[in-house]
């Protein structure tokens, strides 16, 4: 008897035991709790083919609060929007809306940017997703391409004047999907240059308005990457002053580079910039996916590869980039490098070059081999959900935060807005940061607008994370190796090999 | 020394067996069963469910993505297939190799280290001639203690190449700033960066070789004395013989940690297999085509192909074995 009960006690421990390890924890983190936004390797999560069948078809159906209204659920957490400051503010601009509203009421729900895949996609998978989505760029989109809503019906259904914006951006948003957004906080790109080491070594500033030439040694030339690249070995300097195009330069010792591809390390970015946006595959089902890269984003890449590892360099390998005197990667915070190229984001981070005195200007992008600018802007925007059950309603919501709601947004989001009304807030900010940044500069990066990358650097591709991922281990190999050890051709002939294979992977 | 072990252990009865035993005999059985069964459970729960949902999910299209209410299709040996012709595995002799190639690759410069380096710490700690040798064995030994994360975000401090005191001490030796190395972020010292972070943990296997060698009966190395032979023949000749089940056990466990290599490089590197690809093993690749790609049938499929390597080079250990590893008293067939 006395056994019976000691292996009953027993049993029920054990079963006890078992519950407790199998359930979870109780100090799950609220789905609402504000998270920085995770690096690079929050990478997005992968779909194959295009997913326009799985996307659960609209109901009619509205869902309604318990006050009547339509309720629209926004959610936030692909993209940037989940720091306390900005929750704070989409908080607010949630209250404005709602104060403004008798028909629909707008949720806000703040996913912590790096389970925002996997939460919307089962929200998606169970036909219980969201509304609007955003703030997202293209990265955190492509994970969810075939899900989007093709806006253009309701846009013109609604009246509103697109004519606010650069043609070029909206048009920047026409893709297989339909018209997918609408631009609204957008970073565009340009040449950023360092005036005082122009001046030192006696070569003209870059060019500010698109389609000037440029003067070198006294004759007017084209500011094309020959020109870009001959500016950049000049301003190449080694440890006992020589530049790169003169005899018994030390590459082993540069102090300052003309030009470094900074934090725009991808294959796709350098070939964008240089030989232009192009769709780079074709293909509509697993199995007869084939790359379409050009050859002209082999050679643009190739020219990168040049710029670090040819005889006359004008940029250091990662090896050296990443060196504290170098800025720790962030190089032309450092003040070595005399030009780069990137968005305008880039401003974010260059607080230690401006305490150091130094100034920086921006200048036009160079012109592709073709004859034509090839730019690029970086952008976030709104979405709704194919499967949304209030179109209209969430087209209303999204609207609203395009415009009016964007007043408070994007300063938090601290993004260029894309209607030119709002951007005066914007340049004080930035001119009150780089007090030296010139009327001239600022209208760089705003002419910078007109030359979006459409298709995107990041635009989709099929088993997208992986095949991003494939690109940005092809282009750290180039910054990393030296010819001795790389053939260039062969790589990217494995580069396009492996592409095929990952996109074409079920 | 792995039959050794396998002869002390407790087999289950047959239920004939079972039967045949007195109810005192059942009883103790059923209640050590009972205590063991948290174990059990466990066991059954979160390691051989989880394998046989591995084994199941490979012949299926399955991914995360795909949403947890979707029904995967079953596709047969496609993922298999499409394993067996991913260049990202199986490419050889590139800057970019397959992950297969770059974990044998590293297992080249590796496993001898991880072998012979333990083999001559434990020599050296054997020898009588070494005074102090237990501080010294207790020094070995006691980074095997630290949480290897842990040791590898110190090694990361130290193998800095700006701040680490590797460099700097290179550079106040007059090494030339531009010639120190770049550690783990080249694809020229990357490798041997992550096996002299590897050697951070040969105090165990430095341990167990030395309790092998204690273990050599001294009377042997008299009689090869007496019979004239040097240093090195009474190496090769007694105490090599006398050790090789535990060089063999060693040897065992660096194969099958070499397939499995992963910390390091998802540490150090991020997993994002910089420098240029070079540190994308092959369970790296696992981990990502899993986590990040959220590819599960695919990644189950990797797991099986991993799974089978390691049991195809275990069992080829254990087939060469006896040809060089001797187990005293054991009559040879």
């Amino acid at each position: 008897m006395r056994t019976s009960r000691f292996l009953l006690i027993l049993l029920a421990l054990i079963l006890g035991m078992a519950l407790v390890a199998c359930g979870g924890t109780a100090t799950e983190e609220p789905a609402s709790s504000p998270t920085e936004q995770t690096a690079e390797e929050a990478a997005p999560a992968a779909t194959t083919a295009p997913a326009e069948e799985a996307a659960p078809a609209p109901t009619t159906a509205p869902s309604t609060s318990g006050s009547g209204k339509v309720q629209i659920r926004w959610f936030v957490g692909l993209g940037t929007g989940t720091n306390a400051e900005q929750v704070a503010t989409q908080e607010e601009v949630v209250a404005d809306f709602n104060a403004s509203q008798d028909k629909i009421e707008l949720v806000l729900e703040i996913v912590p940017n790096d389970s925002a895949v996997q939460t919307l996609s089962t929200q998606i998978a169970s036909g219980n997703g969201p509304d609007v989505i955003g703030p997202v760029g293209w990265t955190g989109s492509n994970s969810f391409f075939g899900q989007w809503l093709d806006i253009g019906p309701l846009v013109e259904a609604s009246g509103f004047d697109t004519s606010v914006f650069d043609p070029a951006l909206v048009d920047s948003y026409q893709t297989e999907e339909g018209q997918v957004g609408l631009p609204f906080a957008v970073f565009p790109a340009a040449v950023y240059f360092q005036p005082a080491l122009f001046d030192e070594v006696g070569l003209a500033y870059p060019p500010q308005n698109y389609g000037d030439m440029y003067e070198l040694d006294g004759e007017e030339v084209e500011w094309n990457w020959d020109t870009f690249a001959e500016v950049a070995r000049r301003l190449t300097i080694d440890v006992n002053g020589l530049n790169s195009t003169e005899e018994g330069f030390d590459r082993t010792q540069i102090q300052q580079v003309g030009y470094q591809p900074q934090w725009q390390t991808h294959t796709n970015y350098m070939a964008s910039y240089r030989a232009g946006a192009t769709k780079i595959y074709e293909g509509d089902t697993p199995g007869s996916y084939v790359s379409t890269m050009p050859e002209s984003w082999k050679e643009a890449n190739r020219w990168v590869y040049d710029a670090i590892w040819g005889e006359q360099p004008f940029a250091v390998p990662a090896s050296v980039t990443g060196a504290a005197e170098w800025g720790g990667g962030n190089v032309f915070n450092s003040g070595r490098a005399a030009m780069i190229i990137t968005p305008l984001w880039y401003t974010c981070c260059l607080g230690e070059f401006a305490a150091a005195g130094l100034e920086f200007q921006a200048g036009i992008l160079p012109l592709g081999d073709d004859g034509e600018y090839h730019g690029r802007v970086d952008a976030d925007t709104f979405r709704i959900w194919k499967g949304t059950k209030n179109p209209q309603e969430a087209y209303t919501v999204l609207q609203y935060l395009i415009t009016t709601g964007a007043d408070k947004l994007l300063p938090v989001y601290g993004a260029l807005p894309a209607i030119p009304d709002k951007r005066e807030d914007f340049w004080a900010g930035q001119t009150e940061r780089y007090p030296f940044l010139s009327p001239e500069s600022i209208a760089v990066f705003e002419a910078g607008l007109s030359y979006p990358d459409a298709p995107s650097a990041e635009q989709y591709q099929p088993n997208y994370p992986e095949a991003w991922s494939r690109g940005q281990t092809f282009f750290d190999l180039l910054l990393n190796t030296a010819p001795t050890q790389l053939d260039f051709d062969k790589e990217w002939d494995q580069l396009v090999t492996d592409l095929e294979a990952i996109y074409n992977r079920q | 020394m792995f039959e050794q072990l396998n002869r002390g252990m407790p087999q289950l009865p047959s239920l004939r067996a079972y039967r045949a035993l007195s109810s005192v005999k059942r009883r103790e059985m059923r209640e050590g069963l009972l205590f063991i069964s948290p174990w059990l459970i466990g066991f059954l729960v979160f390691t051989i469910l989880p394998i046989l949902a591995s084994l199941f999910f490979s012949f299926l299209d399955l991914k995360i993505t795909d949403g947890i209410l979707s029904t995967p299709k079953f596709v047969g040996l496609r993922n298999y297939q499409q394993l067996f012709n991913d260049p990202q595995i199986w490419r050889f002799g590139s800057q970019t190799p397959g992950s297969m190639w770059i974990t044998f690759r590293f297992g080249m410069i590796a496993l001898p280290v991880a072998i012979l380096l333990p083999l001559g710490l434990a020599l050296l700690m054997n020898n009588r001639y070494l005074k102090g040798s237990t501080p010294i064995r207790t020094l070995f030994y006691m980074p095997y203690i630290i949480p290897f994360v842990a040791a590898i975000f110190l090694w990361g401090g130290m193998l800095n190449p700006e701040t680490g005191w590797i460099n700097r001490a290179l550079m106040n030796m007059g090494v030339p700033r531009t010639m120190v190395p770049n550690w783990a972020n080249d694809v020229n010292w990357v490798y041997p960066t992550y096996v002299i972070l590897g050697i951070w943990g040969i105090g165990n296997a430095m341990l167990i070789t030395l309790a092998g060698l204690q273990g050599v009966p001294t009377a042997l190395y008299d009689a090869a004395k007496v019979d004239g032979a040097n240093a090195f023949q009474s190496f090769r000749n007694v105490t090599f013989p006398m050790i090789s089940p535990v060089i063999f056990f060693n040897l065992v466990l660096a194969i099958v940690g070499l397939f499995q290599y992963f910390l390091v490089p998802l540490v150090v590197n991020n997993g994002t297999g910089r420098p240029g690809g070079a540190t994308m093993f092959y369970n790296l690749y696992l981990y990502r085509t899993f986590f990040v790609f959220q590819n599960m049938s695919y990644g189950s499929a990797m797991a099986w192909l991993l799974f089978v390597i390691i049991l195809i080079f275990t069992v080829l250990l254990f087939r060469t074995a006896r040809y060089w590893v001797y187990y005293a008293g054991e009559a040879r067939s």
